[in-house]
């Protein structure tokens, strides 16, 4: 599979500290890589980097072979490249229907039919009686579905999730590994940064581990779970 | 105290609030959406009251036909405004501040502008309707009142409409709301911002035709009135809430008025001033707004 994203000696300093130190890893095509590590590890400044909240030190990140580095988050995201976040960034005074059609501002359809999509894609997660209700009467959980939701309304081809089972009730965290195991059949790429190892490693054929701005392993599920290097990190000395 | 005088005074206060919240409506969709402390906006305030005179001066067009050309005209200037003063403030430490002194920069001169082309005289639009006042339900009131009323509720109208109806209008409660989010759902901030600050300055400006309808006389240093008028009915309203600077400054043209009936004439200014203090103190998200509204 050829590599939808190709992050090349990434380097994030702030100020003295170094948070990402020389990373450098792939995603391919349908893919989905897990991203993991102990807090302060460096996983959400390269999110971060990704989706151009940050604009790294230095390295390069490329995505379907175009340099990204130095371009604006909406810029990114309409390069192809969705995220949700830890914390929801939802409108919560608006209804889930707006939330959804904020991202389609520039779309030429009509408002009827954005409206429509927005309802069904609702409907697909079991909200749609709650789509005229405020964001911010939605749980946690909830909100982190209608976040993912609202990225798809803009239709990105890679999706940074992360941490989207902190704090979700089980039968929730059920709907949104649903969610992502159909998108990724539809074709979609995920990199899935959570803390939650048990998902990841159901989700995810790939894994990286990340200990302090480094990469300490990479490969599958059973690679990573006996890796000693891992071990230490998550567990200590 | 007759009770017809102080229903008087109740409708002379809707009317001017309504006005006042108009101009802290499009105060606070600046702020709203790029934390920028206008302090120029009375100015376009003044402008927008400048204008129909020049308009009825040199074309003999009606004050209320001059609104689509102002908010035109002014929609201009405010989007010309915005690209050369704010990609600076947006790389500023803190933009707030910057902006806040940027403006004041912008308020002295366009003050200043304002001095040259129409001298130092507080100046009025000589145009009247007829008949001059209208008497509804045993109140007098100036026709010019009525029809700024009128017109202000239209303007509220077309301005809910875009907000909660149109897909950019949406866009832009959802700025309000999480500016942080906006960029990373494909939309641009900064065009997005541009609108809203020329609909911002458009709105101020045809805001002030109304106002030179119903004030008696405006000057090229009235801005600065017009600008704290603005900042305590967004307060009083919830900073970054345009419906409830609408009624924030209902109320604080309602508080104005009463004022004038019941206090000393050199105490009246005040009541403003203690209402900002007080929703300050007792109800910093404001009288409409809801604490951690972002």
């Amino acid at each position: 599979m050829s590599a939808l994203l190709e992050v090349n000696d990434l380097r994030m300093v702030f100020g003295g500290v170094v948070a990402v130190h020389g990373l450098s890893f792939t995603v391919p095509q349908h893919s989905i890589l897990g991203l993991i590590g102990v807090n302060g590890s460096g996983k959400s400044t390269v999110m971060h980097c990704i989706n151009g909240l940050y604009h790294p030190t230095s390295g390069s990140i490329r995505f379907r072979g175009r340099e990204l580095t130095g371009h604006k988050p909406h810029e990114i995201a309409a390069a192809g490249i969705g995220r949700t976040f830890q914390v929801p960034r939802l409108f919560r005074r608006m209804t889930l229907v707006e939330n959804l059609m904020v991202p389609v501002l520039n779309d030429a359809r009509p408002t009827a039919e954005i409206i429509e999509r927005a309802e069904h894609m609702l409907a697909g997660v079991d909200l749609f009686h709650l789509r005229h209700n405020y964001a911010e009467e939605l749980s946690g959980g909830q909100q982190k579905l209608v976040e993912l939701l609202r990225v798809m309304m803009f239709d990105p081809e890679l999706i940074l999730l992360d941490e989207p089972f902190a704090g979700v009730h089980p039968s929730l965290c059920k709907v949104f590994i649903d969610q992502i195991n159909r998108l990724s059949e539809q074709g979609k790429s995920f990199i899935l940064v959570s803390h939650d190892l048990t998902s990841v490693y159901r989700l995810s054929r790939h894994i990286l581990v990340l200990d302090q701005g480094e990469k300490i392993a990479e490969g599958g599920a059973e690679d990573i779970q006996d890796h000693p290097d891992v071990i230490e990190a998550f567990l200590g000395r | 105290m007759t009770t017809l005088l102080l229903f008087q005074t109740l409708v002379s206060g809707i009317i001017l609030g309504a006005l006042y919240g108009l101009i802290g409506c499009s105060l606070t969709i600046i702020y709203g959406t790029m934390r920028v402390v206008n302090f120029a906006h009375g100015d376009f305030v003044v402008a927008g009251c400048y204008a129909p005179l020049v308009l009825l001066g040199l074309l003999g067009l009606n004050p209320l036909l001059s609104i689509p050309l102002v908010f035109i005209g002014f929609f201009g200037l405010g989007m010309a405004l915005y690209y050369l003063i704010m990609p600076r403030l947006r790389r500023a430490d803190d933009p707030e501040l910057a902006s806040f002194l940027s403006f004041y920069g912008v308020s002295l001169m366009a003050g200043a502008a304002m001095l040259y082309f129409f001298d130092a005289d507080t100046r009025s639009l000589n145009y009247s309707f007829h008949p001059s006042v209208l008497h509804i339900a045993g109140l007098l009131i100036p026709t010019a009142r009525v029809v700024a009323l009128a017109a202000g509720l239209v303007l509220i109208a077309l301005l809910t409409w875009f907000l909660y109806r149109t897909l950019p209008g949406k866009a832009l409660r959802a700025t309000i709301m999480n500016p942080g989010a906006i960029g990373i759902i494909g939309v641009d901030i900064n065009r997005l911002s541009g609108l809203a600050f020329g609909m911002a300055i458009g709105l101020a400006a045809v805001t002030g035709v109304l106002i030179a309808l119903v004030f008696p006389a405006f000057g090229p240093f009235s801005g600065m009135d017009f600008t704290l008028i603005g900042f305590v009915v967004i307060v009083l309203g919830g900073l970054g809430h345009p419906v409830g600077a609408i009624l924030g400054g209902v109320f604080y043209g309602l508080a104005e008025q009463l004022s004038i009936l019941f206090l000393p004439q050199s105490l009246s200014p005040v009541v403003g001033f203690a209402l900002l203090i007080g929703t300050v103190m007792l109800r910093p998200a404001g009288l409409f707004g809801r604490v951690g509204l972002r």
